[in-house]
């Protein structure tokens, strides 16, 4: 009996704590993927939950979780050489190709950094083939980073700009304190030639498309992540729908104008 | 549809049903408090007077389905197993409703669970003669033929109409109770003249304000999507054993769009999180999102939605007097 419900047994490479609640985990995978697209990862008996990918790579998979439930919480507990339970990459990831020879603004906030890490790597791979690359992260406060050893590395590669909301201004002295949206709205940003990709919680990426609007940019250069709740992934169970849309596999990333105007479903 | 249609005597028929009761689980349409599909004991038993009150959809699309059983380390293999089953009597709303079923989980996905349970099964329609209730709208969601054998009631006898090979084989094992005919089956046996929704498109209505006639009146109680023959939201859980948590189940089981869990995440976040937007997306669902992606009607127009809900919200009425 083959089922695509069935997951596969994955080697974990490593788990490293990126903050408090906040791990990452460096699975063992053959095959490629792209980024945008996200894995249901699980342990079977507790559950499963989708992830988006973290890493560009053909030999392993990175992935960022925030432990918030019942089964993030039972991943954060593995340690190497344990294995969790995998199905995927499913979706439809960032439109990278098409974007080649372009500016690209890259957006991202709280664990929507992780989804970022990936167009990164991969941008890093085919550099010669992007023009400027820009970096906005924003994060609650300074332990809520993820990725400090790779931030400080894109600082010599990328313009990058990090904001944080909840810290006050005296310490932060290699950021801007309050929200990144903030952090944009100041800012003049070319519009010609150029996509946006962004990735975060719902609000911050409504708040961040108005600003982008109203500096110029149209909806066919922004491009959204989104999440719902997902049980399949494969189109079937429905959980993900948006205005008819499945987020699992006509998403997780859509341009904005596919679903953006739709809150409420 | 095939050249040759049969005739079965009425009173013939209740000796096919018991033959064919030796061999086959048979579920016929039986009137107790209402009308269900139960197995056959007394052929005399059979009610056409209206449909079931619930659909067929859980003895392929099962409430509960074990996906895997797991042991700490690996994946023990499922049992699927499934009888031979005979569905007597099944109206054209619901035939085509498991044609959409058909579609979704052994077209578009190969689900072995399903098909496990559908392959084996015979559905024998019985065609209705006139409406069956002032709620159904079939005559508007383009149904097509898909059964095995069909019925056509002609008072003292039935038409039989073969549709495929199972019914063709299903006729030939048991031939001695059909007899050939040379009538031609056409539009005027199988048109029944029902109620219809007067707007092909329903998209650039989402925003109307007739929709909180309904809307008011909806109590979230997903008894809707329970009844509808065609629904196939699902969601996944796993289960222990308590004691034994090194065994574990992997659970697929039915869910609803009316409720508020549908889309509810992590710390308590729901996306569809108004009552408004749950109504809507089922009837867009139904109408129109399923038909956009597969060109098919997912709503096969049995009424039971209407019929079944507690406070009888009439959606179809609602549409039709939208300007």
């Amino acid at each position: 009996m083959k089922s695509e419900l069935i997951p596969k047994k994955t080697r974990i490479l490593s788990n490293f704590r990126e903050t408090s609640d906040i791990f990452t985990l460096i699975l063992q995978i053959s095959g490629s993927y792209m980024p945008g697209q996200f894995v249901q990862i699980g342990i079977p008996g507790i559950g499963e939950c989708p992830i988006s990918v973290a890493s560009y790579s053909k030999n392993h998979l990175k992935i960022s979780i925030r432990e918030v439930g019942k089964v993030t919480r039972a991943l954060g507990k593995l340690r190497k050489n344990s294995f969790v339970y995998i199905r995927g990459p499913y979706g439809r990831g960032y439109p990278l190709v098409e974007f080649q020879g372009k500016c690209l603004i890259l957006i991202g906030a709280g664990c929507g950094v992780a989804t970022l890490k990936s167009i990164i790597e991969y941008i890093e791979y085919h550099r010669e083939k992007y023009k400027d690359i820009l970096l906005f992260f924003g994060y609650r406060n300074i332990n809520d980073i993820i990725y400090k050893k790779e931030v400080n590395k894109w600082k010599n590669t990328f313009n990058i700009k990090i904001a944080l909301s909840k810290e006050n201004a005296k310490t932060c002295l290699d950021w801007d304190s309050g929200h990144i949206t903030d952090v944009i709205a100041e800012l003049k940003l070319r519009t010609e030639n150029t996509g946006v990709f962004i990735c975060g919680p719902p609000k911050m990426i409504n708040d961040t498309v108005e600003i982008l609007k109203k500096k110029g940019f149209n909806d066919e250069q922004i491009y959204v992540s989104t999440e719902r709740l997902m049980y399949c992934s494969i189109g079937m169970c429905c959980h993900c729908m948006i205005r008819g849309k499945f987020t699992c596999t006509d998403g997780p990333v859509f341009r904005f104008d596919e679903i953006g105007y739709y809150k409420n479903d | 549809m095939n050249l040759v249609v049969y005739i079965l005597k009425k009173d013939v028929m209740y000796d096919f049903l018991l033959d064919i009761k030796n061999k086959f689980e048979t579920y016929v349409p039986i009137k107790k408090d209402i009308t269900r599909f139960k197995i056959l004991d007394n052929p005399k038993d059979i009610d056409f007077s209206e449909n079931s009150y619930f659909p067929v959809k859980e003895h392929f699309f099962r409430k509960k389905e074990v996906i895997f059983q797991f042991n700490g380390s690996n994946f023990l293999p499922v049992e699927l197993k499934s009888k031979n089953k005979i569905f007597f009597g099944l109206r054209r709303c619901d035939l085509n409703a498991i044609k959409n079923q058909d579609f979704i989980f052994m077209k578009q996905h190969n689900d072995p669970y399903y098909t496990s349970q559908r392959k084996k099964a015979v559905l024998i329609g019985y065609h209705c003669t006139k409406a069956l209730n002032k709620y159904c709208f079939c005559e508007s969601m383009n149904l097509t033929d898909y059964y095995d054998l069909m019925l056509f009631d002609k008072t003292n006898y039935f038409l039989v109409d073969a549709k495929t090979e199972k019914g063709e084989n299903l006729i030939r094992k048991y031939k001695k109770y059909f007899k050939k005919s040379n009538y031609k089956i056409s539009d005027k046996d199988t048109y029944i003249k029902t109620r219809k929704i007067n707007k092909k498109d329903i998209s650039k209505f989402y925003d109307h304000k007739d929709w909180d006639k309904g809307i008011n009146l909806c109590l979230s109680c997903s008894a809707c999507t329970e009844m509808c023959p065609t629904c196939y939201c699902h969601e996944i859980h796993d289960n222990t054993e308590i004691n034994n948590p090194r065994n574990a189940k992997r659970i697929r089981s039915w869910s609803s769009c009316q409720l508020k869990e549908f889309t509810s995440v992590a710390e308590n976040h729901t996306f569809r999180d108004t009552k408004e937007a749950r109504f809507k997306h089922r009837i867009y669902h139904q109408l129109q999102y399923f038909k956009e992606r597969n060109k098919i009607n997912l709503c096969t127009g049995c009424g039971r939605c209407i019929t079944g809900c507690p406070t009888k919200i009439d959606w179809v009425k609602i549409i039709n007097e939208m300007r």
